[in-house]
């Protein structure tokens, strides 16, 4: 299952582009998502832990723009917007 | 009445004048138009511009829930709101969002006024990136998302 996640603010600096996507074990939750975006910080970015930080205090939110939480079940290709701590105006 | 948009500083400009006008009526006596601008320094750095990020749609989403919420939490029912802020690269001095509201009297025009901005901060997906004046940048740390 493929997850397009949708890359804003500060999360912009894990890619070139604006997402990232990831291969998903059908039957898979928010929770799991999450674990494969720290292993790709891991991976990508010797584990930095400022990005690992912003990671672990993001939101996300779905193709239907609704907050989701990490029971959130990802059973199809989808898009996943992944929101971190934000500071407008 | 809402105008709620995010306006794409390469495509389009912030226009005051145009919020006068959407918020313009005989019916209403207290208009207050805040602007949110770029300020030169933050945290002793010399800033010479941000960009902004925004999830659009999200921000739309809590632009209008923002609104629904003056008449059901705040009982103001008379009332009209104009609310813009940019995206993209806006320097120095520059304006990054206008919230402009009108009500038949000026108590309500204040209320409205800093409550929108105020929920904005917490609750609208908007990010800033300073640029600073050694050519460094910075995306701000900002406070993790409030939802309902």
């Amino acid at each position: 299952m493929k997850v397009k996640l949708e890359l804003f603010g500060a999360n912009r600096d894990l890619s070139d582009k604006d997402f990232i996507e990831f291969n998903l074990e059908s039957k898979s939750s928010l929770k799991n998502l999450k674990k494969e975006i720290l292993s790709y910080v891991d991976q990508n970015f010797k584990g930095n832990e400022n990005f690992k930080k912003i990671i672990e205090t993001s939101a996300f939110c779905s193709e239907d723009n609704n907050i989701i939480y990490d029971n959130y079940k990802i059973t199809r290709d989808q898009k996943i917007g992944i929101i971190p701590p934000i500071g407008g105006g | 009445m809402l105008h709620a948009k995010v306006i794409d500083i390469k495509k389009q400009k912030i226009d005051l004048e145009k919020a006068n006008e959407f918020i313009s009526s005989s019916k209403f006596g207290a208009s207050i138009v805040f602007t949110g601008t770029v300020r030169e320094l933050n945290e002793n750095k010399k800033v010479t511009g941000i960009t902004y990020d925004s999830h659009d749609t999200m921000v739309i989403k809590s632009f209008e829930e923002i609104y629904n919420e003056l008449d059901q939490k705040l009982k103001i029912k008379d009332k009209t709101v104009f609310i813009e802020h940019v995206k993209g690269y806006v320097e120095l001095g520059e304006i990054s969002i206008i919230i402009a509201v009108a009500t038949p009297h000026r108590a309500e025009a204040y209320i409205i006024s800093r409550y929108v901005i105020e929920e904005i901060k917490k609750r609208s997906p908007i990010w800033k990136k300073e640029h600073y004046k050694n050519e460094d940048s910075k995306w701000l740390k900002g406070n993790p998302i409030q939802t309902n």
